[in-house]
């Protein structure tokens, strides 16, 4: 390992009121693997994605080789010597492997602007051969290719010119076994050409063994940076998700008991490819608590309860044993739900604050089919005021609303329709701490009124505070149950989340 | 990178505005009509409104503004029906057969031929998930060959009595002002508009909100071939006999009608029923004007386009389209 | 259940390779083929007859292939008809001082300038493209009457070269590689395909989209020019019509293109359209040998291309359609 190629002076980058990276200060050395981790929402992609070009730098900067670098998009970052390889699909279907291969760069086989394919085919092949990779024809489609061999191309893509820093972002959750062991390979042989490589992945021990040295982050901030082999699972995990308790905002109770009444059961619920069997049951005024690691299905369970997946298995029902099978047979039997995807899924972005509280009360607020405007009005009025939205009126636009005066009104439609179990998804998720602390008033005040509530998150703190029960998923399945104690820590839930 | 990134930054691009705006909006197509209302005005010497003219206008009116009251259901959804002019044609078709029975079954009947050509367009659309012009296109296609096929040999004629409905002035305007009047309260009072307009303004999250998207996406081309259909009687009764080309155009016309009138192509919330009545009104007297003032068809046709194009432009939201197609 | 298994393992895929897309096709064409000279032995089908079925759809192919650049991105265009309308007619009126020299050079200079209007104000004006493609639509047939003068435009008998064979062959031919080089050996090809795919990554990927779609926009109307050329040659004669009559002429290019893209993944898309426009043409010439009136074309164009787009679109789960 030699001297720094590269810096980070102070970099910080916000979206909206989320402050995604703040003020990140790294260097990273000639011909040192780096690993990055940090959970969801730490900050990691958001600042590989500056570097290579994807995202705007709001303040600071990067130097490589000590001049600082400016890219505006990944071609551009190639050239300077930056590559990534994402973690979704990063290669073109209807182009062939040559094509993508070469996607930006044709330029040196082009002359007066014709595109001498064949010798691209030519070197494409001779990449791959030397890759290891005979078994990809260069100038097939790329469709013709399964996910995993098109990530192979992937990395063909991003290494073949010799940048100096190569970004694998989460690419191994992705591959096979075989996969992996060919991503290791040409990580070392990048490494022993004198080049960096920053290795994001959720895989700990993953992480720990094809690492040089390892940096955490975590809220968007860098917490520290070991070596790897000094370094063992357990205390990257605290690393990661070690923090002060902030603002107590969260419930104080403890001991109370939870009425047995079940109002919900779910029985072998299956959503193909991100639930598998799941069982539970709900109970009245219990806050139930899912986490898990962002890909461990629980976005997707709480669509499949409120009947809103399209592949759907198993069965959901009420305490009567009615079935609910489609989004207005949830609604009208008083099951609520508020989308992770607030601006796709939660609100009708260009609509009314009005039209949006009133749209699931719809049926309840005709009189005989006929809808007057003062009613709804009212009615919309009635709850913005209850939850206390900040807006010029009811008939302003919910795009022109701040993420948490948005979560405000999501919660109004569903108190309006007076629902009895409310599934929440990510409810504070990018809202500021005051707005944060009122949702949680609510929903104790909820639970209070005996509705029952089921929050999905990816925020332990969360969890750990407000829940009556937590379930904790991995991989589609439930790995953990937990009760309300105040002794229940963080690393209780984690080490069955990973 | 996570989703949740993409999604920041290629978030639902919105509209809103200020309060200024949506007013502005709201007011230019009134504008654009007492515009146009002006300048053919005084480019004819005032012989716009003089006598027979009204009448003449009048004529061109009813037709058109019924037949957008059904279109207009189907682009607040944000969808298009291009297949109208043929659903003109079938419906006269079969209403001119039936005239001879009676003629109150043949209006029922134009109706019905109507709804069931919707019934195909909307089933195609919903059930195989493609895209409405598309499906609409292919009908406009299969029912415009079925209606010249019909007409082969002759232009179907209806029964001779039926042009006589065509004098009372006040019979027209009855069954225009009904349909509108009908739709009106339909859309305003009960939960179809605001249905429509939410799925018109995020098909998803109207999904979860309980709306059943597909079934309105369904029934709103069924209406629009009803309605159509109905726009068939009083067609039939104006021309009195139907040829291969009957109706032909009618589809563009509503579309640019409509748009005059300052109705979002996308549909959405920003939708308003007045929409209909001041396009067609700015479509049949920017039309009529432009003959008066003594261009010929290209000359008309040049400056509709331009019209159009211009209108487009300015009234088009693109906040609320994400990738422009 | 061993035939079973043994069909369900066949897959044509493997067994035909490369060639799998155009035995497909192949296959579909005589298909049809057979079917209507089954009915019909008579006044169908035979060699002299499918040479002139494919001589009359050679220049809706070469429309298809200029549809394939923008459609291929997502777009669409309305205006293609009335295009065929005002390049031919300006071809024919240069014909008329410079012979073929002005029939080439004006239609095809028509067509180009015209794609680049369409092109610049899609770009410029980001109206979706079928709608300003409407307006286009009837600005271009006007400017068609002005220039025609309302007189029937005929074309010179000695300049009907390109009527028959071997001059419509060759011309629509050297129509056919051309887009077949361009696709292949050209970056606008590459990137076509890439906005169409994903338009955001591409433009990620430092392309200017609205570059290319510009320029997709003009290949489209250079080879609709080549059309009109085959157009007019064909019927001897254009005559300027208004009134969005010309809305017609854009489907039976646009069925062929669905062709070419829908077999894109096995076979040159060049070949899928023109096999595709072959096969159409079969269709409706078959159906008039039954004994069906030509009004007929327009139900089975209408029946032919929702059945051809039904099966060949497949939208994401939860995909929102409008």
């Amino acid at each position: 390992m030699g001297e720094i190629v590269l810096q980070a002076e102070n970099v910080s980058k916000s979206f909206g009121i989320t402050r995604a990276v703040r003020n990140v200060s790294l260097s990273f050395n000639r011909g040192e693997v780096r690993g990055l981790i940090g959970e969801n929402g730490s900050g990691k992609s958001t600042f590989v994605s500056m570097l290579c070009g994807i995202h705007t730098i709001d303040k600071g900067r990067f130097l490589l080789e000590g001049k600082e670098l400016k890219v505006k998009n990944q071609v551009e970052a190639n050239r300077k010597g930056v590559s990534i390889i994402v973690q979704e699909m990063g290669t073109l279907s209807g182009l062939t492997v040559a094509e993508n291969i070469f996607f930006g760069n044709e330029d040196k086989f082009v002359k007066y602007g014709i595109k001498n394919t064949t010798a691209m085919n030519r070197e494409t092949s001779r990449l791959l051969e030397k890759y290891g990779f005979s078994h990809i024809n260069a100038s097939t489609m790329i469709d013709h290719y399964d996910f995993e061999t098109r990530k192979l191309v992937e990395i063909v893509k991003a290494t073949y010119f010799n940048p100096k820093i190569v970004v694998v972002d989460e690419t191994t959750t992705a591959l096979s076994q075989f996969g992996r062991e060919e991503l290791y390979k040409h990580i070392k042989r990048i490494k022993e050409e004198g080049n960096t490589v920053i290795f994001i992945s959720h895989d700990l021990l993953e992480v720990i063994n094809v690492t040089d040295t390892i940096s955490v982050l975590r809220d968007g901030e860098l917490i520290d940076t070991v070596k790897s082999c000094d370094v063992t699972e357990d205390e990257l995990k605290r690393l990661m998700v070690g923090r002060e308790l902030g603002s107590h905002y969260y419930r104080t109770d403890y001991g109370e008991a939870v009425s047995g009444e079940p109002v919900l059961k779910v029985e072998g619920v299956c959503v193909e490819g991100h639930v598998r069997d799941v069982s539970f049951e709900l109970h009245k005024g219990e806050i139930l608590g899912i986490g898990g690691l962002s890909e461990c299905g629980m976005h997707e369970l709480g669509k499949a309860v409120f009947a809103a997946s399209y592949d759907r298995t198993g069965k959901v029902r009420l305490a009567r044993g009615t079935e609910i099978n489609s989004i207005p047979d949830a609604i009208r039997h008083r099951v609520a739900y508020a989308s992770k995807d607030r601006e796709n899924e939660s609100l009708v972005i260009n609509a009314t604050i009005g039209d949006n509280i009133c749209l699931p009360s719809i049926d309840d607020l005709a009189e005989r089919g006929i809808l007057k405007k003062k009613k709804m009005d009212r009615f919309a009025k009635k709850y913005a005021d209850m939850l206390s939205v900040k807006m010029t009126g009811i008939g302003q636009f919910v795009s022109d609303l701040s993420g948490g005066n948005k979560q405000k009104v999501v919660l109004a439609r569903w108190i309006g329709k007076d629902s009895d179990v409310i599934i929440l998804d990510s409810p504070t998720r990018g809202i500021d701490v005051k707005v944060k602390a009122d949702i949680y008033a609510l929903m104790s005040e909820l639970k209070s009124k005996g509705k029952s509530i089921i929050m999905i998150s990816e925020e332990i703190q969360e969890l750990l505070g407000m829940s009556d029960r937590i379930l904790i998923m991995k991989d589609g399945k439930i790995n953990g149950e937990f009760m309300r104690a105040p002794e229940l820590g963080e690393e209780d839930l984690i080490v069955r989340m990973v | 990178m996570p989703e949740q990134v993409i999604q920041e930054i290629t978030n639902v691009k919105t509209e809103g505005g200020s309060a200024f705006n949506r007013v502005i909006r709201g007011i230019m197509p009134l504008i654009g009509l007492a515009a146009i209302f002006l300048v053919f005005y005084i480019l004819t010497d005032g012989k716009l409104v003089k006598g027979n003219n009204v009448e003449l206008i009048l004529s061109q009116v009813y037709t058109l503004m019924i037949a957008c009251t059904g279109v207009f259901l189907v682009m607040t959804v944000g969808g298009l029906d291009f297949s109208q002019g043929s659903i003109l044609g079938i419906s006269s078709i079969v209403i001119s057969y039936l005239s001879f029975y009676s003629i109150p079954l043949a209006a029922v009947a134009g109706v019905a031929a109507g709804a069931l050509i919707g019934v195909i367009n909307g089933f195609v659309h919903v059930r195989f998930k493609i895209m409405s012009f598309i499906v609409t296109i292919c009908t406009m296609f299969l029912f415009r060959g079925l209606c010249a096929y019909l007409t082969t040999n002759a232009p179907v004629a209806a029964v001779p009595g039926i042009t006589a409905l065509n004098a009372l002035l006040w019979f027209k305007l009855l069954c225009t002002v009904a349909v509108l009047l009908i739709v009106y309260l339909a859309f305003r009072y009960t939960k179809l508009g605001i249905s429509l307009k939410a799925i018109g303004a995020g098909e998803t999250a109207a999904r979860f909100s309980g709306i059943r998207v597909d079934l309105m996406k369904f029934i709103v081309f069924v209406l629009a071939g009803a309605i159509t259909g109905f726009a068939a009687f009083l067609n039939v009764v104006k021309v009195g006999s139907i040829t291969s080309t009957s109706g032909s155009q009618l589809e563009t016309q509503i579309l640019i009608a409509l748009v005059l009138g300052g109705m979002p192509i996308s549909g959405g919330v920003k939708v308003r029923f007045y929409n209909i009545i001041v396009g067609t009104l700015i479509f049949v007297i920017l039309n009529n004007g432009l003959v008066m003032v003594g261009l010929d068809a290209a000359q008309q046709q040049l400056i509709k386009g331009i019209i159009f194009v211009i209108v487009v432009a300015l009234t088009i939201d693109r906040k609320t389209l994400r990738v422009i197609k | 259940m061993e035939t079973k298994e043994r069909l369900r393992a066949f897959k044509p895929e493997k067994v035909f390779g490369k060639w799998y897309g155009i035995v497909l096709l192949v296959f579909f064409a005589v298909v049809f083929w057979g079917f209507f000279k089954i009915l019909t032995p008579n006044n169908f089908g035979d060699p002299d007859r499918l040479y002139s079925y494919f001589q009359s759809s050679i220049q809706y192919a070469v429309g298809a292939c200029g549809f394939y650049f923008i459609v291929v991105m997502g777009l669409f265009d309305f205006s293609i008809g009335a295009n065929v309308v005002l390049s031919s007619i300006v071809g024919v009126l240069l014909s008329k001082h410079f012979g073929y020299a002005g029939l080439l050079i004006g239609s095809l200079a028509c067509g180009t300038l015209i794609g680049l209007m369409n092109g610049f104000l899609y770009t410029r004006l980001k109206i979706p493209s079928m709608i300003v493609t409407v307006g286009l639509m009837l600005i271009l047939e006007s400017v068609a009457s002005f220039v025609a003068g309302g007189v029937k435009q005929t074309l010179d008998k000695s300049l009907l070269g390109f009527a028959q064979a071997p001059g419509n062959i060759i011309l629509a031919f050297v129509a056919f590689l051309l887009v077949a080089f361009i696709l292949k050996f050209t970056r606008i090809g590459t990137y076509c395909n890439a906005i169409g795919s994903n338009e955001f990554v591409a433009s990620n990927m430092g392309i200017d989209v609205n570059k290319y779609k510009l320029l997709g926009f003009v290949l489209l109307h250079f080879f609709v020019g080549i059309m009109a050329i085959l157009t007019v040659s064909y019927g001897g004669s254009m005559t300027a019509t208004t009134n969005m009559q010309t809305l017609g002429l854009n489907f039976t290019p646009l069925m062929g293109c669905f062709f070419g893209l829908a077999f894109r993944k096995y076979t040159n898309p060049v070949i899928a359209m023109v096999v595709g426009e072959f096969i159409i043409k079969i269709i409706f010439s078959g159906f008039v040998a039954l004994g069906a009136p030509t009004t007929i074309q327009n139900v089975v164009t209408g029946a032919a291309l929702l059945i051809i787009v039904a099966l060949t679109t497949r939208t994401a789960k939860g995909a929102v359609v409008k």
